[in-house]
């Protein structure tokens, strides 16, 4: 009876919630008929609320200025996913992925109030527990750390949006994209000459990496790279063509370099820290004669040699 | 006052034999990343396309690499003009320098050229410096073997300095792209003209002006 109960609850809310869910509303409904003849199978509720939620992840984090290097609360903000697997009577499963870090989480989900609680397994300094409300199609909340002193910002406020992820080999970078890697400074030493007193002066100053137009036009999900396409690049050009196959299908990035360049696109969406399956035959060959490249543009582009 | 003059020339002698020794050695550790044999290994990363199309062309490669090694020691060791009281050792150790040139490491140096790196400008300049190579070493055998020692000091002294572009234009690599960072093909298409024309006018320089 109770599940009944739960069917019509779940009825009610995805009419309400819109009138284009026809077809799912059937579904919901036919699913739990099945549940209820067959009493092993635990009975999943709420199958509409399933999928993948992105979007942001900030919080405030403790940064060191680089001129006078003093102490301030600088605003961080990565692109989380959450996905929701599973969601039963008294448990919620699923998974979160930030920067590379993919973890489970269960929980449980209040449905008066359309909120969840989910705890990540807690074996990790970087776990902690979402506590989160859903309306409509987005997901809004917050996130706290177990062990406050492990991370950097233990609390992040959380603002998701329900995405289908879709593999599509098209996706490219926005060609108005910010084409500067800010997370590898490179510190040179130049030389000033003061033209009065004629002394000489040296001081550091760091420049960053830049990418080139090259990224907005060699798809290596879509063509076969030839090594003449790539010759002239240098290596920030041939990171970024290579991981745009990964990002594509979903892959989450630990670099910072390329979670920054990614998520200035919409059709970035991590779901995985692990795609390597998903690659087609000619995205595996592409990568490989990338990562042949890349070797080269490290070992021998500023070296003597060729 | 004499005695001045003739010391600035045998301080430069050291820093030269001091220098090209330095360079040696890190051409020679060049040529070991291609020991044991691997034919997707250092400059070969990069021309895969070469070695798949081309069933000669890895030869003509291991050929040049393998040789050359030998041509960079065997010219300098001749250029001295000593024998280190071995019998005839500038004599034998000239001969392995010019036969290792003519015979294997221009030819295959020019073959090489067609396909060089870095577009039509490059490939150009690889295939003059061979034949200009083949050709000034070929000039330097025969005139020794005519017993024209002055001719065949200079047509040596033009063929060494090709040679050392082996050198020179991995040199002006570290320096462009320290100073200008510029793509590595575009960094190519420099050096292979500025490894040796520097060489080749500052030899003419010498032997117009100086009568070396």
């Amino acid at each position: 009876m109770k599940i009944l109960n739960y069917t019509l609850a779940s009825l009610l809310t995805v009419s309400l919630l819109s009138c284009k869910k026809d077809g799912k509303m059937n579904e919901t409904g036919k699913d739990s008929v099945i549940a209820k003849k067959d009493s092993v199978v635990i009975p999943e509720i709420y199958k509409e609320y399933y999928g993948i939620y992105t979007g942001d992840f900030a919080g405030m984090e403790k940064m060191i200025d680089e001129t006078d290097g003093s102490e301030y609360e600088g605003s961080i903000n990565k692109r989380i996913s959450l996905k929701i697997n599973r969601i039963t009577k008294d448990s919620v499963y699923g998974q979160s992925i930030v920067s590379g870090n993919q973890r489970p989480f269960r929980g449980i989900f209040n449905e008066s109030t359309k909120s969840f609680v989910l705890d990540e397994p807690g074996n990790d300094k970087t776990d902690g527990r979402f506590e989160v409300k859903l309306s409509g199609d987005s997901i809004t909340g917050k996130w706290n750390a177990f062990n406050k002193t492990a991370v950097k910002s233990p609390l992040k406020t959380i603002k998701l949006s329900k995405k289908d992820f879709v593999y599509n080999p098209n996706f490219m970078l926005d060609k108005d994209s910010d084409l500067v890697d800010w997370s590898n400074p490179k510190d040179f030493v130049e030389k000033y000459t003061d033209d009065e007193t004629g002394k000489t002066e040296s001081y550091t100053t760091s420049k960053n990496r830049v990418a080139s137009e090259a990224i907005f036009n060699l798809n290596a999900s879509k063509q076969k790279l030839s090594e003449k396409d790539l010759k002239n690049l240098r290596k920030i050009d041939l990171e970024i063509i290579k991981n745009s196959v990964f990002a594509r299908h979903g892959y989450s990035f630990k670099k910072e370099t390329y979670r920054y360049f990614f998520e200035q696109t919409d059709w970035y969406i991590p779901v995985s820290n692990n795609v390597d399956k998903e690659l087609s035959p000619m995205e595996k060959e592409n990568v490989a004669l990338l990562n042949r490249f890349i070797k080269y543009a490290e070992d021998k582009y500023d070296s003597f040699g060729r | 006052m004499l005695a001045a003059r003739k010391h600035i020339p045998s301080f430069l002698k050291t820093l030269l034999i001091f220098g090209f020794g330095y360079f040696f050695w890190l051409i020679l550790k060049i040529t070991l990343e291609y020991v044991p044999f691997n034919p997707n290994v250092s400059f070969l990363m990069i021309k895969q396309t070469e070695v798949q199309d081309r069933p000669e062309y890895l030869s003509f490669f291991y050929t040049h690499v393998y040789t050359s090694i030998f041509v960079l020691l065997s010219g300098f060791l001749a250029i001295l003009r000593k024998d280190f009281g071995i019998k005839n050792f500038h004599r034998n150790i000239g001969k392995v320098y010019i036969f290792l040139i003519l015979i294997l490491a221009a030819p295959s140096g020019i073959y090489m050229g067609f396909f060089a790196n870095g577009g039509f400008l490059s490939k150009i300049s690889f295939i003059i410096l061979g034949s200009l190579w083949w050709l000034t070493t070929y000039k330097a055998y025969q005139s020794a073997r005519q017993k024209r020692f002055k001719e065949h000091k200079q047509w040596m002294r033009r063929s060494f300095a090709l040679t050392l572009s082996a050198l020179t234009l991995r040199i002006w690599k570290v320096i462009i792209v320290y100073l200008f960072h510029p793509n590595p093909m575009d960094v190519y298409q420099i050096i292979a003209w500025l490894g040796w024309i520097p060489n080749i006018l500052l030899i003419e320089y010498l032997i117009a002006k100086k009568h070396i």
